[in-house]
């Protein structure tokens, strides 16, 4: 089962800190915290499902990258961070 | 019952604001930012249904936002937020090196205005975004459809973007015919519709694009924004990135009216983001000169002038030294109520909120430092 951990910014979403779940992508991993918290939806991917230009995942500590970033597979994976980059002013 | 206060709706850099008065408009109220830390382009209230406002969000996290609040901005909830239907693709953009800006083909970059859909459709809502398109609501919010009338104009090929992205930030509806509505687009230009949104022609015909070679084409215009005559709706006022305009024909034909502004001698410039027209002053418009390089005041402080169209002539309602500094106003940045006499509104994009309750005949600031000021909306006691 893989940990997820999911950075401050989002409690403001109801999200907990750190969730438990199975998932066989980077996708996968973002439908089923849609799934458990509504309110992530379009907040960490826009219409197109791609990431938001400041929402940075890291997979066993690996960036997943931007573009095809969701189709990161997570098999043999046990920690995915789930972060916002630094930016604005 | 009938509402006493005076409202005025700032979007800002960090927020949105409620700040209130009495008609007196002398003392001032800031009440709590709503959204804070988040861009907030435009707020607005929806004259058919009192209390309720709302505020478009574009938050560098969580991308758009719509909020909406039915008690006078108390409490605030998200509401529908329109998506980009897949079939529409945004054009390339291009950074001064040349080199393409890259941004999602298919997502809505960034809400930019909400208009209140016509007396008579109660449950009608307009909202413009990034990159150029317009979505219309009427379920007061609840699902919205993409205008494709518009967003997918025959003349699109030619539709460019500001500096500000390619943004659709001007909704007009003819208050006497709630059939003719206008859009504008930067750097697209003003379009007209007679038929409630079914159709589009293009209305910028005499107005100039002095960063394109043509000088006058049927579209690309950058408008930055257009008010409609209070008392006359066939009327229009207009800021464009090409100077400030006049139109007496539904938007047919512009007149160039800025080249006679007494800040144009100096400056050979009648640039400027907003413009303002007051129901208690029919004939009126007021803008607020801005040097086009540095997009700031000129002459070393704020300044605003009204066009009387029937003298057809400028007055200075402040001059430079009134509030002396470097100051940006944006296309939403300046307002009027709807009391007599008519208090006019002008929001910096430091964060400084000026206002005459009395046309022009004097002026404060609101003693508060808001975030930089995007959009000012009055509304006024019923």
């Amino acid at each position: 089962m893989l940990e997820v951990r999911l950075d401050a910014w989002m409690r403001e979403l109801g999200v907990r800190d750190v969730e438990r779940l199975d998932a066989s992508n980077v996708k996968e991993l973002l439908d089923e915290l849609e799934r458990r918290y509504p309110r992530l939806r379009l907040k960490l991917r826009d219409e197109t499902g791609g990431l938001r230009r400041y929402v940075r995942v890291f997979v066993d500590g690996e960036d997943a990258g931007r573009g095809d970033g969701t189709a990161v597979p997570l098999s043999g994976v046990h920690t995915v961070d789930i972060l916002h980059s630094i930016a604005g002013g | 019952m009938a509402e006493k206060k005076v409202r005025v709706l700032l979007g800002t850099r960090k927020g949105a604001y409620v700040v209130e008065s009495d008609s007196k408009r002398k003392s001032w109220r800031v009440g709590q930012v709503e959204s804070p830390g988040r861009e907030v382009f435009h707020v607005t209230s929806d004259p058919r249904h009192p209390g309720h406002l709302y505020a478009a969000i574009n938050d560098w996290m969580f991308g758009p936002i719509v909020k909406r609040s039915t008690n006078w901005g108390k409490t605030w909830e998200e509401i529908t937020t329109p998506l980009m239907p897949a079939t529409q693709e945004r054009k390339p953009e291009f950074d001064t090196s040349g080199g393409e800006v890259q941004r999602p083909k298919h997502a809505i970059t960034n809400l930019w205005h909400f208009e209140p859909g016509h007396a008579d459709e109660p449950e009608t809502l307009f909202l413009g975004v990034d990159p150029h398109m317009l979505f219309r609501s009427d379920d007061l919010g609840k699902s919205w459809v993409a205008v494709d009338s518009i967003n997918n104009h025959s003349t699109k090929t030619d539709w460019g973007p500001g500096a500000g992205g390619p943004c659709m930030h001007t909704i007009l509806i003819d208050p006497k015919d709630r059939r003719r509505m206008y859009v504008g687009m930067s750097a697209a230009g003003t379009f007209r519709s007679e038929n409630g949104g079914k159709s589009w022609t293009a209305a910028n015909k005499g107005v100039e694009t002095p960063f394109l070679p043509h000088k006058y084409p049927e579209v690309g215009q950058c408008v930055h924004h257009v008010v409609l005559d209070p008392a006359n709706p066939d009327t229009a006022y207009r800021q464009d990135h090409g100077g400030m305009y006049v139109s007496h024909d539904r938007m047919a034909n512009w007149e160039r009216i800025g080249k006679s502004i007494p800040t144009f001698k100096q400056f050979e410039d009648d640039f400027g983001f907003a413009v303002a027209s007051a129901p208690a002053l029919p004939g009126r418009a007021f803008f607020v000169p801005l040097e086009g390089r540095s997009r700031v005041t000129v002459q070393g402080g704020l300044q605003v002038f009204e066009w009387n169209d029937t003298k057809r002539s400028w007055r200075a309602l402040m001059t430079a030294t009134k509030i002396p500094g470097n100051y940006g106003v944006h296309r939403e940045g300046m307002n009027t109520d709807a009391l007599d006499p008519a208090g006019i509104y002008v929001g910096t994009t430091t964060g400084q909120l000026v206002l005459s309750p009395d046309a022009g005949k004097s002026w404060s600031q609101v003693p508060f430092q808001f975030p930089g000021i995007h959009s000012v909306h009055v509304v006024s006691p019923s």
